[in-house]
């Protein structure tokens, strides 16, 4: 009896952990993909509900699954525990979560950067020094302290000076509300709602920064390059996308309100959003980004960033420990490359080879 | 042979079968870990055993490069603090709200409607009003655990005042006690127990609302770590923080129960 | 000299009559038993006695004045269950009369104040054997030893009128007969008068000075509160005329059959 007893246990508990075994990258036909509602990749769920997504699957001949995750670390989170295929993220965070957790990345598309949608705001005063001694309420080891640090560089000062709060981007803004908070650095929509509130001062936004918070699609490279249908069905549906929704008509127009409702707004409310980020509409724009050398050292920014900040994990000696690939070269260890920005399936797009 | 209902485990037979089902979740995800890591050496969510032994260490034993502080003790130090004090206060007004409301009736009527009415709303739900009155400081984590707990420890401490027995109530006027003095004499001292008891019921949400407002706005405690590091899947420090709660929940839970059996005696031997 | 006088008394709820024209008087050092079918208001007569219920007619008077409509120190009471409270020892159930007349606002003496209200609680501990018991709490205690107790606790504060509200029915025979030497001894001691109630007729009969039968002489079987109990027996103790207690048993067994078949 007990041997049985044991047996049982045993399943039970082996069941318990199946959910969280590898999903091995092999040539398969059914994809999935996830993402966050986002201003840069409202096109996603555009191109989902209007089947754009399932038209290039088809002509590949496979399956593309797009879901909406509500939360967007927990998407990521979910990518690098082999859930998804690939997932809409940031530079930095595909940096530091799949790429530092030994889930080699690679970059499919640029879609945008972030050109004054992710900001720093004052109450009370428009000098970014004042901050020197305070409290600043962020989304901790987000886009937002990265870009905080950034801004700090400008006047001289650095983290220590102040003292960072974890805050949810949930309740960012009435946290903002608040006599206790006097300064915060977040992102659109919560970044503009905080802006027109009275007595309320941008200091910093990342338009001065051009260029280093990137929105991409974060594909598994062993998947891409198993199945390299998968990624020229995903590009392909994406720079379509770009064109119908970049069009001054009335497709573009309806394109752009759908996207606006699906994130919460109206139309004025997400072209407000899109004026401050720059949308690579051309894939041919995004292949020119890929390849400069920018991106270098962009990416060496970062790295130095996380490393400083413990993101790279505690075992990395160095910011290069995580190697990056990018067409100007690698940035880091070429032994432990993680992370790849490659213009080759943008590149295809933009010479309509898909 | 016995009937199986009938088959009881000795002592160490007992122990055994108790560790048993720790030891096969170990086992298994031991198995389940080594299967990612052979996959992907750098894998986060299923960490080996020594990496928590890493972890532990570095949290626990060594400065933080940052800040220099012993992140695991400075953490555990902020939560029990908010944790303390947050419970003291709802204890105290639990008990005199408590007593109020369960001894003297024109009190009850006053204020039992209103008590029932704000234990029906969930803490969770206000938060965001919680933050806007008491701002994002050590005063809103406290009063959400406050906000949370008080309530319901009202009313169990009322409807345990209201069952002392009426006999018992009479018995002190027979003996000359004014109401005042049948609260000083009767009511407290027999509430004490009771009041470990209900603080020992609330100490799970109290936990759950802590931990809500670390993850919410904080600069440490152990719920603000463990959403932090969520942010990079570093499984081998939510783990042990997880386990490493536990343990502290059911130690005070442990002491609590004690405590109350040292001091109380005849609260806990009722036989005759 | 009259303690305690009843002037037609009533006590009705609603419609329901409990008591009707009770017409007594009782004088010091008397000891009364009162028995009755269950029902038949011996409970609520004593919530009268006690105060915590109020006559709807007629006057109840204590030495001569209208008896004060809360409990009170003037009347000492022991019942069945939970007469002593859990969370003091032994000795700090019987120093608790002193202390909260020591100390109106805590209730807690200390000093000399203290060592002599120990003093006496000792004393009557010991006059009620529970002498090796003073530091032991009530749940240490036998049912036995906790009537002790609560005897001791309302006997301190030398009580002008003591209620026992069946005081003994929980207990074993053996022990219900130590205790009755006991009650009869410290009555005869300290000259008590006592309100007992019992649903058990020989004890009435033979403990105390007067046996009080609570019924209901008029019974409507339709409408069991329509009318309400009277003392239809008020005997002195030790009249044992052959008959007696065999004619109360059924006229108080006729009412509880007549109660339980309607109720």
């Amino acid at each position: 009896m007990t041997r049985s007893v044991r047996k049982t246990a045993a399943v039970a508990a082996l069941a318990l952990f199946t959910a969280l075994t590898p999903v091995t990258a092999l040539a398969k036909d059914s994809f999935s993909i996830c993402w966050s509602i986002y201003v840069g990749w409202m096109p996603w769920d555009y191109g989902a509900q209007q089947k754009i997504v399932d038209k290039w699957a088809d002509k590949y001949d496979i399956e593309i699954d797009v879901v909406q995750i509500n939360d967007y670390v927990e998407s990521i989170n979910q990518y690098t525990a082999g859930a998804y295929d690939g997932c809409a993220m940031t530079n930095m965070d595909a940096l530091t979560i799949p790429a530092a957790g030994g889930v080699d990345s690679t970059a499919l598309i640029v879609g945008d950067f972030s050109n004054g949608n992710d900001g720093v705001v004052l109450k009370g005063t428009d000098k970014l020094a004042d901050t020197k001694g305070q409290n600043v309420n962020l989304v901790e080891l987000s886009v937002s302290h990265y870009l905080l640090a950034r801004a700090l560089d400008t006047v001289g000062l650095s983290e220590k000076d102040l003292t960072v709060v974890n805050t949810s981007d949930a309740d960012m803004v009435a946290a903002y509300t608040t006599k206790d908070v006097t300064a915060v650095a977040t992102w659109n929509p919560l970044l503009s709602e905080i802006t027109a509130m009275p007595d309320s001062h941008k200091v910093f936004d990342s338009s001065k920064i051009p260029g280093e918070i990137i929105d991409l699609m974060v594909v598994n490279t062993e998947t891409l390059k198993a199945n390299p249908a998968f990624g020229k069905a995903l590009t392909g549906a994406w720079y379509e996308i770009m064109a119908t929704m970049s069009a001054d008509d009335a497709k573009g127009k309806e394109a752009r309100t759908f996207m606006a409702k699906a994130s919460g707004t109206d139309l004025a409310g997400y072209e407000a959003q899109l004026d401050s980020t720059r949308m690579f509409y051309q894939a041919s724009e995004a292949v020119e980004f890929v390849n400069s050398a920018e991106l270098k050292d962009t990416m060496q920014k970062v790295a130095e960033f996380s490393f400083d900040h413990g993101l790279l994990g505690e075992g990395a000696p160095d910011a290069g420990f995580v190697g990056i690939e990018t067409p100007a070269g690698v940035f880091g260890s070429d032994s432990n490359i993680q992370l790849r920005f490659i213009p080759d399936y943008m590149a295809m797009a933009a010479e309509g080879k898909l | 042979m016995k009937k199986l209902i009938n088959r009881r485990p000795g002592k160490p037979a007992s122990w055994a079968l108790g560790l048993l089902p720790f030891l096969l979740l170990i086992v298994a995800y031991m198995l389940a870990s080594d299967a990612r890591l052979t996959e992907n050496p750098n894998d986060k969510l299923l960490p080996a055993l020594d990496s928590f032994v890493q972890a532990i260490d570095r949290m626990a034993f060594e400065p933080s490069k940052r800040s220099g502080e012993y992140l695991l003790w400075e953490d555990t130090l902020a939560s029990l603090q908010r944790l303390g004090i947050g419970v003291a206060i709802s204890a105290l007004i639990a008990v005199v709200v408590g007593i109020g409301n369960g001894t003297i009736p024109l009190i009850r009527s006053t204020f039992s409607p209103l008590v029932t009415g704000l234990s029906l709303v969930p803490p969770m739900a206000i938060l965001p009003v919680l933050f806007i009155i008491f701002g994002l400081g050590e005063l809103a984590k406290v009063m959400l655990i406050i906000i949370g707990i008080t309530p319901f420890m009202i009313r169990d401490l009322q409807q345990r005042a209201m069952e002392i027995p009426a006999e018992q109530i009479i018995k002190m006027q027979t003996l000359g006690a004014n109401t005042w003095q049948i609260i000083t004499r009767l009511v407290w001292p027999q509430l004490m127990p009771r009041l470990i008891s209900a603080v020992r019921l609330s100490l799970g949400p109290a936990w759950l609302f802590l931990i809500a407002a670390e993850a919410i706005a904080a600069t440490e405690g152990l719920g603000y770590r463990i959403f932090l590091v969520r942010r990079y899947l570093s499984m081998d420090v939510i783990l042990p923080y997880v386990v490493w709660i536990t343990l502290l929940a059911f130690a005070i839970d442990f002491l609590l129960s004690r405590y109350s059996q040292w001091r109380y005696p005849w609260f806990h031997q009722k036989s005759h | 000299m009259a303690i305690i006088e009843m002037k037609n008394l009533w006590k009705e709820y609603g419609d329901q009559v409990v008591l009707e024209r009770l017409n007594a008087t009782v004088n010091e050092g008397e000891f009364i038993t009162i028995v009755g079918a269950s029902g038949c208001g011996k409970t609520t007569f004593l919530k009268l006695l006690l105060g915590t219920e109020q006559a709807t007619r007629g006057e109840l008077l204590l030495d001569g004045h209208p008896l004060p409509a809360e409990p009170d120190e003037s009347r000492g009471i022991v019942f069945q269950r939970y007469s002593v409270l859990s969370h003091l020892t032994a000795l700090e159930n019987v120093m608790l009369g002193g202390e909260l007349h020591g100390n109106r606002w805590l209730g807690i003496t200390f000093g000399k104040q203290r060592k002599q209200l120990r003093k006496a609680a000792l004393e009557m501990l010991d006059s009620v054997g529970l002498g090796q018991a003073a530091d032991k709490y009530p749940h240490e205690l036998s049912g036995g030893m906790q009537q002790r107790l609560a005897l001791a606790q309302a006997l301190i504060k030398r009580p002008r009128i003591l209620l026992l509200d069946e005081p003994f029915g929980a207990l074993d025979p053996g022990i219900r007969a130590d205790m009755h030497k006991l009650v009869l001894s410290l009555w005869k001691e300290q000259n008590l008068t006592v309100f007992m109630i019992t649903h058990d007729i020989t004890e009435g009969f033979y403990l105390g000075t007067r046996l009080w039968v609570f019924d209901k002489p008029r019974l409507d079987a339709q409408a069991p509160g329509a009318y309400g109990a009277k003392v239809t027996y008020d005997l002195p103790v030790g009249d044992c005329e052959n008959g007696t207690l065999k004619r109360i048993n059924q006229t108080v067994g006729r009412t509880s059959r007549v109660l339980n078949d309607t109720l």
